[in-house]
């Protein structure tokens, strides 16, 4: 087994942003020198706000990211030492969205099965049993694989999305924002089952979320990103509870539970954690 | 405490090709001065459906009813076009989702945020650009003089909804609708918005109808709270009542479907509502909650509830005759 199941060493992804055409460009780092590592069955939480980096990062750790500096290692191999078949048969994608990224065109047992097909996967009768295998794990029900995702609710389409991660059985799983698209009795559904599919399958997560109250359910350890970089990382328990970076703790600060003798929080200024980061 | 909206069994209908849409059946809302109530339900459950009807934003297909839509004694429903344009704009305003969509790109700031008291209040330019400036600052937007002459893309999402909110606020409204204002927003920014809401409404005594999905929210700056499902009000009480003694199952189960920081056990099985909203097309019979409810009894199946008092005050008041039955009975 390998020690971890993903690596990132001083990953970086630089744009350049182009003022016109006589201008200098400016240098955007969307991504600064990020170093991680998730060992086996763990579970990451990576926070931070909107345009921190955070989906970048994903996009790199897929492969649809060229990286500008830095290596990402798949259980203890180079991203770009295999080929992309057999990387993602490691390592899968569970997107935001579900209401886009599903094609609409494709019935939901197509969109499932597509994996099988092109990796050459079984004959026709073992991938439909595999189909049908994974619905059941995911909780799908089976009358629903001859309908197109424009027939299927938030909860179900997110459903699906995760029956086609998990059906080249990855040990992998990269989820960004996977339940903030979806209603709240909808998105602990969701949570209830990738808790219960890591038991099972023993899965890795990495979970991008800006819910901080999704992240502490969830996860055993977090790293808060900011403006590209990791400013804090550490178990569930250290960031929550005994958090250090003053950015970490405007996060937490500005979490609103439903208790309404708390009120607002107070406003922080953010030029504290600009100093510190 | 003076009421600036009253509101009767107000009803929304939509017609699709599979029929009739009943998308709001029946809501009673009341709102005073200088109050912020907070409507709250999951996607489809008919909040924004009603935040349009109330301001007469809805599509002319889209057919509105109600007994009573009052706005400080004057019946909305009975009011031409050119009447109801006047209302709105001037007297109730309202701050969208998005404040990425909802400003116009290709005019400035100055222009979007002086167009409405040019024309309500007939002020002349300068008395507009002059209040402009002002609400700018007070929203909290730095350098207000120059974001006059900027566009809405040379903007953060932040100060856009800042924008917004001074937008709102420019013919000093009595009624101002937050459609989920602070949804797109990152949450320390949410923070910041939510309070600044909160100060200019309590400084203008500014009504508020404050509409989102988000208990987290609603716990935090609400003085009545309305809990809406399939195109009702399931449950209203005071925003202490509420959270301290839900009564409706539905409320319960929101409530219980939220892990919450510190006092929900990290990693253990979540609360969830099982099954999904019924359609709401055509009538329903007996309660919308029924097929999702865990108390629910043989006659929920054909018994349309009403709304109750619970403990025989108004104040708070419960949608579900089970819950008031059992506690009858446990008195």
């Amino acid at each position: 087994m390998a020690e971890y199941a993903l690596e990132l060493t001083n990953l970086s992804r630089h744009f350049h942003l182009k003022n016109g055409a006589f201008k200098e460009p400016t240098l955007l780092k969307a991504v600064d020198g990020i170093s991680l590592r998730i060992r086996p069955g763990e579970t990451l939480g990576l926070v931070g706000e909107s345009g921190c980096g955070k989906s970048t990062l994903a996009k790199m750790i897929l492969g649809l990211l060229e990286p500008t500096d830095g290596d990402v290692l798949i259980n203890d191999k180079m991203r770009g030492a295999s080929s992309r078949l057999s990387m993602s048969r490691q390592l899968q994608p569970i997107f935001q969205d579900p209401y886009s990224s599903l094609n609409p065109r494709k019935t939901i047992e197509q969109i499932i099965r597509l994996p099988l097909q092109l990796h050459k996967i079984g004959d026709a009768n073992s991938q439909q049993r595999a189909v049908k295998d994974i619905c059941d794990l995911v909780g799908l029900p089976e009358r629903l694989l001859k309908n197109y995702p424009g027939q299927l609710s938030g909860g179900q389409r997110q459903r699906v999305a995760i029956a086609r991660a998990l059906i080249l059985k990855p040990n992998i799983l990269v989820c960004d924002e996977p339940t903030s698209a979806l209603d709240v009795s909808v998105q602990a559904q969701i949570l209830n089952l990738l808790m219960d599919l890591k038991k099972e399958l023993g899965l890795t997560y990495l979970f991008i979320s800006h819910n901080l109250g999704v992240v502490e359910h969830l996860v055993d350890r977090v790293a808060v990103m900011y403006r590209g970089k990791i400013v804090e990382q550490g178990t569930r328990e250290d960031i929550f509870q005994n958090a250090q970076h003053p950015y970490t703790q405007a996060l937490l600060s500005s979490v609103l539970t439903p208790e309404p003798a708390l009120g607002l929080p107070d406003v922080l200024d953010s030029s504290a954690w600009n100093q510190a980061s | 405490m003076k009421r600036i909206l009253d509101v009767k069994n107000l009803q929304v209908s939509l017609p699709t090709p599979n029929g009739n849409l009943r998308a709001v059946r029946g809501i009673d809302l009341q709102v005073n001065k200088g109050e912020m109530l907070c409507i709250v339900g999951e996607s489809g459950c008919g909040k924004s459906m009603t935040s349009m009807a109330l301001m007469g934003l809805l599509p002319k297909r889209a057919e509105v009813t109600a007994e009573a839509m009052h706005f400080d004694g004057m019946d909305l429903l009975s009011l031409s076009k050119k009447e109801r344009n006047q209302v709105r704009g001037m007297r109730m305003s309202m701050i969208f989702q998005e404040p990425m969509t909802s400003l116009n790109p290709s005019y400035t700031l100055g222009n979007q945020l002086c167009e409405g008291i040019i024309k309500h209040k007939k002020v002349s330019k300068d008395e507009a650009k002059k209040r402009a400036v002002y609400l700018l600052e007070r929203a909290g937007v730095p350098y207000p003089e120059k974001r006059l002459d900027q566009y809405p893309h040379q903007l953060s999402g932040g100060l856009r909804q800042r924008v917004m909110i001074a937008m709102a606020l420019m013919c000093e409204p009595d009624l101002i609708i937050a459609d989920e204002p602070t949804t797109a927003l990152d949450v320390t920014i949410q923070a910041q918005i939510l309070r600044l809401i909160r100060e200019l409404q309590q400084e203008f005594g500014t009504a508020v109808i404050f509409i989102t999905h988000d208990l987290g929210v609603v716990a935090r700056i609400a003085d009545r709270v309305a809990v809406m499902y399939a195109g009702q009000v399931v449950e209203t009480a005071s925003a202490q009542d509420l959270f301290a003694d839900p009564q409706h199952p539905y409320t319960k189960g929101l409530l219980n479907c939220i892990p919450i920081p510190g006092k929900t056990l990290p990693g253990s099985h979540l609360e969830s509502i099982p099954g999904v909203v019924p359609s709401l097309i055509g009538e329903l019979k007996g309660c919308a909650f029924e097929n999702r409810c865990n108390a629910s009894t043989g006659e929920c199946c054909y018994r349309s509830p009403s709304l109750e008092n619970h403990l025989g005050s108004a104040a708070h008041q419960v949608r579900c005759p089970i819950a008031t039955a059992s506690f009858q009975e446990a008195v």
